[in-house]
């Protein structure tokens, strides 16, 4: 079947494009107020042939001297008007309308363009430039601080992963991501990150497959926030959609070309400070008679008995730098190295961490021809980015293939179809978490595990040298040349990399018929395959056992989708527009993962053949999703001013039991357009109000119903099998989402200042999620219908032009939203007895993510202080944190209390200047970073001098040590000393509680700015060709104004997925400039 | 009507796709991949692969009573060593493992068994198999938790909750099971064969190792029902283990997955470099000159050719001190369950407390001994050496029978650190000093999982209060010292 499809794409793309001899008019079509009006329709009265108008009102249709064009907009309810061709070659057509018909016009769910007087929910529109303008990669972290209610999540790393939750977490444990949606057809969001590396484990975030899409072909983004807007999309609709319309061809010939360079640089904000004073050691343990306590061993070298840096203490409370100091370093070990058995001055590094990055430069191209008459329209295009990280080795290189076009084949039908193709190969992603295994993410070292005398460029030289795996960590100078825990680094980079290619079609074939001018049918078939190809290695010689892995992920989709619109005025009041329509959904997913075992046999081979012992068979995954949807609504307006609209959509998902698999989602809306009946407030120019309610369901995760065994590796010709630990339920319903929104939309003082306020409140029911289950039942989880959650939110648009003249105008857009949300049931037995939590994350060192019963969504837990009068509470024995016996204790809720931007745009005749400055207020954050890199003695804070102005790591006996902050238990501020001489002792894991490491996660960013330059055209009129150049120098994540998490950017961590609140090994964010030409032909 | 006769062609296409809609999608819930039946045998491997990898791994998110019985001292990360069992959320990771792992295989093998072994002698047999592993995980739960779920666990469509039962009176049913399943094995019929790891499934060897578990049963109670004890030791005492040849070692093979869980954790999980030995073992075996020193352990890696042990609670470095014995992390390196010389003390006890096991406390402390180092590769030469010294013979050695038989399992159960901590607790002996900067005194038992504390909280607490408090410290039915 995907066979012949793709086959019918590429037929069709093929036809070849016969033009008739007439002449080309091109057009514009605007408003009283000379504003474009959008999507208007352009046809010839006698044929019955048409163009539509593109978002700026632009259209070009080939036509004879004497037609009649009928101009129509019915979008806006302006009046259609009619023009006569007389010999001009160029027409601006004005439709009149009332001072209410705002131009502006809201791409619907199912791509029905509507006047904004007749939407009655919350949807709010960007435009393509505010996702290309600013040269990122990835539309969806372009989204961040510019819609209201969207929540964006971004880890910084080369070609990551972006989470987008649209109005708070609705399904505990579901997938709650946004659906996107490109001209009407839904895209694959899938993520491969292993539950591991969500959760802050060692693993590759391999990224959003949303990113592929190609930020110059986005026309505009339309985010459709309630349930009621998204209801007609069914069950994958349920967390909000965002709709994505793509430029087309609408405007005669138009090429335009993007030259761009970027150029990435290190927030230092972001970046760990260390203290430059001591060396490798964990303490004074290591008094084992060599004479050369407490921080260094004896080491026969060339010069006899000498001290040897202790090299398996990945730490730095070693002993105090001292240039008259000579001991033997890492590099005496190396027979390679000009140092080897050669004692050197106890120094810091010269060349710290920071000099493992490179200031990556990136740069992209694209190409983009849209072309169109009354015949049809076709759009070619290529995109090419070349990105770069910053870590050694690390590239993804996007490949973007577009074509596209539309045939009119008669004179009421209209044929089209399109395919995108992507080939998107990366290599030496970063690895995140925490992950001491094979390729090691080097953030680990930098923030946790490190020790300060070690020279960078020189493991770099090191490396170069041999090749090997020569390391600053040896386990054992006596007995051969092995790390302990960590690797060169530069040997992980080169050595131990992975690499990965998705190649990708998008494409769909579609046709439209009008039989007549009050009906039209769509019908369309649309694919989303992929294969993506993921392959790991680890060189012999690693710290780990070597080996090689694979794994294939084999995706498609295919939706066919069948619609028939009815919208007619009747009468001269009221307007109807009504659908019915059919969505039958296929999509299938692949995947098998085979590793060798045992290691390698041989260095360098990366192939499974090349295993030392036989490999386990592959693990392989089959997962198959049908719904078949059946959909109708019904939207009926009067004047214009009163709308009301009901809509419902029937699935059938096969993700359910029989007899509990067809479900509904009913909607209901209405909208009021009050301004209209305030004719003579002239201060007032728009007023609307609206309200709906709807409610949506969700299927279920796949196989979920039946219990399954799995099936392991034979134990010498035994077969071996396992209960799977999450029982299976063959009785789950749907589960449903209830969600109520008011909407207020304002404008005054002739839309120089616009107001739209939502409200909503959503409530999860039946929750399909797998509640956790006591151990002894057998099981850990079991699938229920068990969970409920609630949000409530309000989120306000307030946008203005304080000043607009001919050659200045400035407009400022903010958005601001809250969202609270609630775990209001989680799961009841038979007997009453109520599970009072459940986990949804567990971090690698006991810290924990949960859904508690009565509280928010994502509390953390760990353990706490014991406080006294609100202040930790000090053994006044010890001079230590008393801290409480389990790690159950709620330390921070990942929940942000509000989030915002604001976009200042201005314009000086062919200047421009926009910024965004992006706003999260509230929300917690775990740093592992913190935890371990004071433990480790790596920052400042165990370093320096103490209050008495001797050295902190000094004996207390001698004045030395640390005054915790905190009181003893009568309530008196601490004063004892305690020791900061070894890990732990005073600051770190083992000397303060969990909560200790918990910070504010909200920042003040100044995420992108934007200084453009088009070329006057009077300068580009002798070209003849050349229509617009645009020039722009762009700079992203430019300064982070505020933040309250030291050494890190709080955006980093955790990836895709309701998984966040946890930092380990976090990389620094970049600030990244770029410079883009931009030319329209 | 003009209008669809027009556009006939368009209007079959319509129906064309519509038609695809008909089929039972209900289908598309079986899984291709994973099967909804299994073998009964499927299961039983895997929950004694399982039980195995717990009772040996040296894993710290699993195993903190290497630390506790100071075999073993970790380098850097101390929590353990400190007796921090916390930090790692080792509660809850013993107790998944035995309730997931272990026991919901074994019991699901053994409802399979019943529909899946027709012949009714083979039935018994491979029943009787299944429970002996099964008693074996739950003495494990009991002794390291102390009331647990046992009647109303393992059924889960009527309780997500199941209450938990009284330590004692679940210790007393699996009692009775161990009788009925000794009883039960017929040599005369087949039983799960292949399938076990330890025996090939010879149903004489069984006997042999089920008896001793009773034994080990029986004498772990000997403080807390004397009289119990004694009737189930003395049945246990005539069948149990006669040599090292009789022991219940799990077969691990010499290539993944199937190895010695520390192969896996120090060599594929490269994780050997946290670890170096106690010095509180050191001391006792260089004490001694016991022969197993070079077995147990290799010498610091620096020029000085010693055994160097780490200071409990104190960060160490590696290569400064002695280190385990590659031996241990051979990939097909033994998994003990149980062996002849813990046996052989077991019966050293029972003979103390006056119980009939035929033989004397000295002779069977010797047995032990000897066979301690035999099974650790030492000859017999230099095993009686090591006994003959006056500090080692049953006779001479200082202390109560208590301490005398104390120090030298303690010893034998090296790198089996879980079966230790049940006979230190129990008998009071060694005496361990206490770590640098130790969290709490010497470790009574786990704590319950905190998922229990979050899921089944009424239960939770009632069991909490009844055992004593929810508390590291609290002593166990069993411990009576």
């Amino acid at each position: 079947m995907r066979k012949c499809l793709s086959l019918l794409a590429v037929l069709l793309l093929s036809v070849g494009w016969v033009f008739a001899q007439q002449k080309t008019i091109t057009g514009r079509v605007v408003d009283a107020q000379n504003q474009p009006i959008p999507f208007a329709s352009v046809k010839i009265k006698s044929s019955r042939a048409g163009v539509a108008a593109d978002a700026e009102g632009k259209f070009t249709i080939k036509a004879k001297p004497g037609d009649i064009l009928v101009v129509s907009a019915s979008a806006t309810g302006a009046a259609p008007t009619e023009i006569t061709v007389g010999s001009e070659n160029t027409l601006t057509v004005m439709l009149q309308g009332s001072k209410n018909n705002l131009s502006e016009v809201v791409v619907t769910a199912l791509g029905i363009a509507r006047s904004r007087n007749r939407v009655a929910y919350a949807a709010q529109t960007i435009s393509g430039s505010d996702v290309s303008d600013n040269r990122s990669f990835d539309i969806a972290q372009s989204l961040s601080g510019k819609v209201a209610g969207v929540q964006i999540s971004q880890n910084n790393t080369l070609g990551g992963s972006t989470n987008v939750i649209l109005r708070g977490y609705k399904s505990i444990t579901g997938d709650n991501q946004a659906l996107f949606v490109i001209d009407g057809v839904p895209v694959n969001n899938n993520n491969t990150n292993s539950v591991g590396q969500m959760s802050g484990g060692g693993g590759y975030d391999y990224g959003s497959p949303i990113s592929d899409l190609n930020p110059d072909d986005v026309a505009s983004i339309t985010v459709l926030k309630s349930a009621a807007a998204t209801a007609l999309y069914g069950s994958r609709a349920s967390n909000g959609v965002i709709l994505v319309t793509t430029k087309k061809g609408s405007n005669g010939l138009n090429v335009s070309l993007n030259l761009g360079v970027r150029r990435s640089y290190i927030d230092m904000s972001t970046f760990p400070q260390y203290q430059h004073e001591y060396g490798a050691g964990y303490g004074p343990y290591y008094d084992d008679g060599t004479g050369f306590a407490p921080y260094f061993y004896g080491y026969t070298g060339k010069q006899g008995l000498g001290p040897l840096v202790p090299t398996t203490e990945d730490a730095s409370f070693g002993a105090a730098f001292d240039p008259n100091k000579m001991v033997y370093q890492w590099d005496a070990l190396d027979p390679t190295s000009p140092y080897y058995q050669t004692e050197r001055p106890w120094v810091a590094a010269k060349n710290g961490p920071i000099t493992f990055f490179n200031k990556p430069v990136s740069t992209s191209q694209s190409i983009l021809i849209t072309n169109s008459n009354a015949q049809g329209s076709y759009k070619f295009g290529f995109t090419r980015d070349d990105e770069n990280g910053i870590l050694p080795n690390s590239n993804q290189v996007k490949n973007i293939l577009t074509l596209a076009a539309t045939y009119n084949v008669l004179k009421n039908l209209t044929i089209g179809g399109e395919a995108n193709y992507y080939d998107i190969p990366a290599t030496g992603r970063y690895e995140t978490g925490y992950s001491p295994d094979r390729a090691p993410n080097p953030m680990n070292n930098f923030r946790q595990w490190w020790e300060m005398n070690v020279d960078v460029q020189e493991l770099k030289q090191a490396y170069e040298r041999t090749h090997a795996n020569t390391t600053w960590n040896w386990a054992d100078p006596y007995n051969g040349g092995k790390p302990i825990y960590w690797d060169n680094l530069y040997f992980s980079r080169y050595q131990n990399y992975e690499s990965d290619d998705r190649k990708r079609l998008i494409g769909n074939v579609n046709a439209k018929w009008d039989p007549t001018d009050w009906l039209s049918f769509t019908g369309r078939v649309s694919l989303d395959q992929y294969h993506w190809i993921q392959e790991n290695r680890a060189n012999i010689g690693s710290v780990e056992v070597s080996g090689y892995s694979k794994f294939l992920d084999d995706f498609y989709e295919r939706n066919v989708d069948l619609m028939a619109n009815f919208h007619k005025n009747l009468g001269t009041s009221f307007n109807l527009n009504a659908l019915v329509g059919a969505n039958l959904r296929h999509s299938e997913d692949q995947t098998t993962s085979s590793q060798t075992n045992g290691g390698l046999a041989l260095p360098g081979v990366w192939a499974l053949s090349n295993s030392a012992a036989t490999p386990a068979a592959p693990a392989e995954y089959d997962g198959i999703r049908e719904v078949n949807g059946v959909y109708g609504s019904a939207s009926l307006s009067y004047n214009e001013l009163l709308t009301l609209e009901g809509t419902l959509r029937r699935d059938i998902s096969s993700t359910l039991p029989k007899g509990h698999n067809a479900y509904y989602y009913p909607s209901v809306a209405a909208g009021f357009v009050f301004s209209k009946l305030l004719q003579n407030a002239n201060w007032l120019s728009y007023g609307k109000l609206s309200a709906n309610y709807a409610e949506v369901g969700a299927d279920a995760p796949i196989y979920s119903v039946y219990d399954t065994y799995s099936i392991l590796t034979p134990y010498s010709g035994s077969p071996v099998g396992s209960l799977l630990t999450t029982k299976n339920n063959a009785d789950l319903k749907p589960e449903r989402t209830r969600s109520k929104e008011i909407n207020l939309e304002l404008a005054f003082l002739q839309n120089r200042l616009g107001l739209t306020a939502s409200y909503y409140s959503t409530k999860t029911v039946d929750d399909i999620l797998p509640v956790t289950v006591s151990a002894a039942t057998g099981y850990s989880s079991e699938f229920q219908n068990a969970g409920s959650m609630t949000n409530k939110g309000l989120e306000l648009v307030v946008n203005g032009t304080p000043v607009k003249t001919r050659d200045f105008q400035w407009d400022i857009t903010v958005n601001w939203s809250a969202n609270r949300n609630k775990v209001v049931q989680l799961f009841k037995d038979a007997s009453g007895q109520e599970a009072k939590d459940l986990q949804l994350a567990g971090f690698p060192f006991g810290q924990t993510m949960n859904a508690p019963l009565g509280q928010a969504f994502g509390q953390l837990r760990g353990s706490d202080f014991i406080y006294t009068n609100g202040k930790p509470t000090i053994d006044p024995n010890t001079g230590m944190y008393e801290v409480t016996s389990d790690v159950n204790e709620n330390i921070g809720s990942i929940q942000p209390k509000w989030i915002g931007g604001i976009r200042n745009s201005l314009r000086v005749n062919d200047f421009s200047l926009s910024f965004l400055i992006d706003i999260k207020q509230g929300g917690s954050i775990f740093s592992l970073d913190q935890d371990f890199g004071q433990y480790d003695g790596l920052y400042p804070i165990t370093a320096g001098l103490n209050a008495n102005g001797k050295a902190k790591r000094s004996d207390v006996a001698n004045g030395g040590g640390v005054i915790l902050p905190g009181v003893t238990p009568d309530g008196k501020a601490n004063t004892i000393y305690i020791q900061d001489n070894a890990a732990g002792a005073a600051y770190g894991f083992g000397a303060a509680p969990d909560k200790n490491f918990v910070y504010d996660a909200g920042f003040i960013k100044l995420r992108e700015a934007i200084l453009g330059y088009s070329l006057p055209h009077k300068l580009l009129a002798g070209t003849r060709s050349i229509k617009g150049v645009q020039l722009s120098l762009i700079g992203r994540n430019l300064w982070i104004i505020h933040k309250n998490l030291p050494m890190a950017d709080p955006e980093s961590g955790t990836s895709f997925g309701n998984i966040s609140g946890f930092q380990s090994g976090v990389y620094p964010s970049t600030r990244d400039f770029s410079f883009n030409v931009k030319v329209n032909f | 009507m003009k209008i669809l006769k027009q556009n006939f062609w368009m209007v079959s296409a319509l129906l064309m796709l519509l038609g695809g809609c008909t089929k039972d999608l209900t289908k598309l819930n079986n899984d291709p991949k994973n099967p909804t039946n299994i073998s009964y045998s499927a299961l039983f491997t895997r929950g004694q692969q399982q039980l195995s990898n717990l009772l040996n791994t040296a894993d710290y998110d699993f195993n903190p009573m290497n630390f506790f019985e100071q075999y073993w001292q970790e380098t850097t990360y101390l929590n353990e060593s400190q007796y921090d069992i916390f930090y790692r959320g080792i509660p809850d990771a013993d107790w998944n493992t035995l309730y997931l792992n272990v026991l919901a295989n074994l019991v699901r093998a053994d409802s399979l068994a019943k529909i899946q072994v027709t012949d009714a002698g083979a039935l018994a047999n491979v029943h009787a198999q299944i429970d002996i592993m099964q008693v074996m995980a739950f003495y494990y739960l009991v002794t390291t938790y102390g009331d647990i779920p046992y009647s109303a666990a393992f059924n889960l469509v009527n309780n997500a909750f199941p209450k938990y039962d009284d330590a004692m009176t679940v210790y007393k049913d699996l009692l009775t099971r161990m009788s009925a399943d000794i009883a039960a094995l017929d040599d005369g019929s087949a039983g799960v064969g292949s399938a076990d790891q330890i025996y090939g499934g010879d149903i004489d060897a069984w006997k042999k190792f089920a008896s001793s578990l009773q034994l080990r049963m029986g004498i772990t109670i000997a403080d807390a029902d004397d009289a119990l004890a004694k009737t189930t030791v003395e049945a246990a005492a005539p069948n149990v283990f006669t040599s090292n040849a009789d022991n219940a070692n799990f077969a691990y093979l010499s290539s993944p997955p199937y190895v010695n869980p520390i192969y896996n954790f120090f060599i594929l999980g490269a994780r050997q470099g946290d670890f170096v030995a106690c010095s509180t073992f050191i001391t006792q075996l260089q004490s001694d000159n016991d022969p197993r020193l070079p077995l147990f352990f290799t010498t610091n890696s620096d020029t000085s050719a010693n055994y160097t042990g780490g200071t409990p609670g104190d960060g160490v470095s590696y290569f400064g001190h002695a280190k385990p014995a590659p031996i241990i992390y051979t990939p097909d390196f033994r998994g003990v369950f149980i062996d002849y010389p813990e046996t052989q003390f077991y019966l050293a006890e029972a003979a103390e407390r006056g119980y009939s096991v035929g033989g004397t406390a000295a002779s069977f402390y010797q047995n032990g001994v000897e066979g301690s180092i035999i099974e650790w590769g030492g000859d017999s030469a230099s095993a009686k050496a090591y006994y003959n010294q006056s500090s080692v013979t049953y006779a001479t050695a200082a202390g109560t029978w208590q301490q005398k038989i104390g120090t030298q399992a303690w010893i034998a159960f090296y790198n089996r650190a879980w079966d230790a901590w049940v006979d230190s607790r129990r008998l009071g002996y060694p005496v361990f000093p206490a770590p640098d900067k130790a969290k709490s005194t010497f470790p009574e038992r786990f704590t319950y999982p905190v998922t229990e504390t979050n899921v089944n909280s009424t239960n939770y607490s009632s069991a909490a209060a009844a055992i004593g408090g929810d508390n590291v410290t609290t002593k166990l039915f069993f411990v009576k010292n």
